[in-house]
């Protein structure tokens, strides 16, 4: 035990005085984080948070922290510009800085993004209105903006549309949307129960996700009848989908079912062998 | 023509005396427990990694951009790759487990004495070689888990002043985990360990049978302490013959862990494999909560509670130099625990320490 003792003060020792020698250095290990080089915080989301903002522009980075964007990893310069790492450059024009885009502006603004829904959108009644006169609901009436969430087909909802039309047209739309809504829906349930169980569904996810993503697109032109076409179509491209889950389910039963059989036959070995151990020499 | 070749292999190596001589003339200590077979279940332990490695190299692309893939293709498409692969994978933990259980059962038996050092030394390195597997065997699915758990271990030895970057360099190969580390750990799993870890294997078994298995310190008839001055082989005339009597129960032994396997892969088969390790790896992404595995989760946390990284490392350095040197520390002749109450009680305090950590780094 001396001995033990003995080199555990002389490793001590050696460790702290090392250590202060090495000060710079270890404070420089202390500081790494232990899963990697530690990504640069935006130097928007850094100053919006401080005390020295606002209450209403800290809100801002609160509220796109539980949005479908900051989910995705979708920051602040990728819709507003800017430099993100430069504190100088961060709202600078020439670094593409828009702040508040004006109110007709905004389809644009989120066209950068999402092209294909730009261009339908402009094809609807709310789109024309917009160009037009200025008076159709652009992205943000729908949507939300900072607390964007992923979008379903309860936006489509009495209280939203009454504000500037009546329902009626809007509720069959949503009644067309349904049946495709909720397939889209089930597949990312079974989805994801599927990654909780070890396999690898990012290809199905992509396939998924290209589907819902073509429907949105369908749905922003607000064409009744174009959408009950369509509907088949997307039905037909999710089945396909819906078969490839269904396939993986039932080999994950069959892999249960078989690894099962295999542990009781080797429970069955093991009390043959248990039985004869007992019966002694 | 059974009989054939064994009567061609008597008349040449005098087969039926040598199986005589070491299974049923081989006698064992007759108060022997079922703790002693826990080494032939480590040793069917390492043949079943063995053997399932070698089927999962038939399919494995050791490159960073085909591996992952090459992965999901064992795991989807080659018939029962799946099963090999959570054999290989459920076995790689319970076989760590198993050699934990091993050591345990030593030390509780005192079996480390005199004149047994040497195979608790080797015993150890055989520890450290299979930590080794298990650490370079984790990254090879380049998956986000193996991808961030590895670099969480490769970059501990930054920590050392001047040699650190260098260590973590030689051992990634590159500024950070990258394909580079992947080709390294992958020769490191494959060809480099696998010799090392059969020479120390076969000089633990030599030194096991030279020197004849200890006899567990508890028993009314334990002869009491003696020196051992010069070589002798430790016989015991009186014992069970290794063969059937032993060797059946250590076949049964060997059939339970096997049980306890398919139990985790029928029940439970994602548990060493969690949502992380169907993601590919993603060196722009670090996932939260990535940790180590289980069995190096204790050292994990204990570096982070040290806030001086190096005298962390030194610590543990010196803790593991005083693990594998353990039987020139403890040169006391008592062998039972129970009239040790100092050694029980750091028995008891390093596997409560041991405990505590574990959890403490799983959820912390």
């Amino acid at each position: 035990m001396k001995r033990i003792l003995v080199l555990l003060v002389i490793f001590t020792v050696t460790g702290v005085a090392s250590g202060g020698f090495k000060e710079k250095f270890i404070e420089e290990f202390v500081k790494k984080p232990w899963g990697a080089p530690p990504s640069q915080e935006s130097v928007c989301i850094s100053c919006h948070t401080s005390d020295l903002m606002k209450e209403e522009f800290k809100e801002i980075v609160r509220q796109w922290r539980q949005s479908w964007h900051a989910k995705n990893n979708i920051s602040c310069h990728d819709c507003h510009g800017g430099d993100p790492k430069d504190e100088k450059m961060a709202m600078s024009e020439e670094r593409g800085f828009v702040g508040v885009p004006s109110y007709t502006e905004v389809p644009e603004f989120c066209g950068k993004c999402h092209a294909g829904v730009l261009e339908n959108y402009y094809k609807s009644g709310h789109g024309m209105a917009l160009k037009n006169d200025g008076t159709g609901p652009n992205c943000v009436i729908c949507h939300g903006s900072h607390q964007i969430q992923r979008a379903t087909i309860d936006i489509i909802n009495e209280k939203r549309c009454s504000q500037c039309h009546t329902y009626e047209r809007a509720k069959i739309m949503k009644q067309a949307l349904f049946s495709t809504e909720k397939k889209i829906t089930d597949l990312y349930d079974a989805i994801e129960r599927l990654k909780k169980k070890g396999i690898y569904t990012e290809e199905l996810y992509k396939e998924v996700f290209r589907t819902e993503a073509d429907f949105r697109l369908l749905f922003h032109e607000v064409n009744v009848s174009l959408i009950k076409e369509s509907t088949d179509d997307f039905l037909k491209r999710l089945s396909k989908i819906e078969e490839k889950t269904a396939r993986l389910f039932s080999e994950l039963r069959f892999r249960q079912n078989f690894s099962a059989f295999i542990m009781l036959l080797l429970a069955g070995l093991g009390i043959v062998i248990f039985l004869i151990s007992k019966r002694g020499p | 023509m059974w009989k054939g070749i064994v009567e061609w292999l008597e008349v040449r190596i005098g087969l039926k005396d040598f199986l005589r001589e070491q299974f049923t003339e081989y006698r064992v200590p007759p108060d022997i427990n079922i703790f002693y077979t826990l080494g032939i279940v480590a040793f069917f332990a390492y043949i079943i990694q063995a053997v399932t490695g070698f089927f999962l190299l038939l399919y494995y692309i050791p490159h960073s951009e085909h591996a992952f893939q090459s992965v999901q293709h064992i795991m989807t498409e080659v018939p029962y790759g799946w099963l090999i692969r959570l054999m290989h994978v459920v076995g790689s933990n319970l076989m760590v487990a198993v050699v934990f259980l091993h050591l345990i059962s030593v030390f509780i038996m005192n079996s480390y004495k005199k004149p047994r050092e040497l195979t608790w030394v080797v015993g150890g390195l055989l520890l450290l070689t299979t930590l080794t597997f298990c650490l370079s065997g984790y990254l090879l699915p380049w998956s986000q888990l193996s991808f961030w758990a590895t670099t969480i271990v490769t970059n501990l030895p930054t920590a050392f002043p001047y040699l650190g970057d260098w260590l973590a360099y030689l051992l990634k190969g590159s500024e950070q985990v990258s394909g580079t580390t992947l080709n390294r750990f992958f020769a490191l799993h494959v060809a480099f360990l696998p010799p090392i870890l059969v020479t120390l294997f076969g000089l633990h078994l030599f030194l096991v049978r030279r020197i004849g298995i200890s006899r567990p310190p508890f028993s009314k008839n334990y002869p009491p302490p003696s020196s051992w001055t010069q070589y002798r082989h430790e016989e015991y005339p009186e014992g069970i013959p290794f063969y059937p009597s032993f060797f059946i129960k250590e076949m049964y032994m060997v059939v339970l862990y096997m049980v306890i396997m398919f139990f985790v892969i029928t029940f439970m088969p994602t548990l060493f494999l969690p949502e992380e390790a169907s993601i590919p790896a993603d060196p722009y992404t670090t996932p939260l909560h990535i940790k180590p595995e289980w069995y190096f989760l204790a050292p994990y946390q204990m570096l982070k509670l040290i806030p001086n990284k190096f005298l962390g490392i030194s610590i543990q350095l010196v803790l593991l130099f005083i693990f594998l040197f353990w039987p020139f520390f403890d040169t006391s002749d008592e062998r039972d625990i129970r009239k040790r109450p100092l050694l029980l009680t750091v028995f008891f305090l390093t596997i409560g320490v041991w405990i505590i950590l574990t959890i403490w780094g799983k959820y912390s």
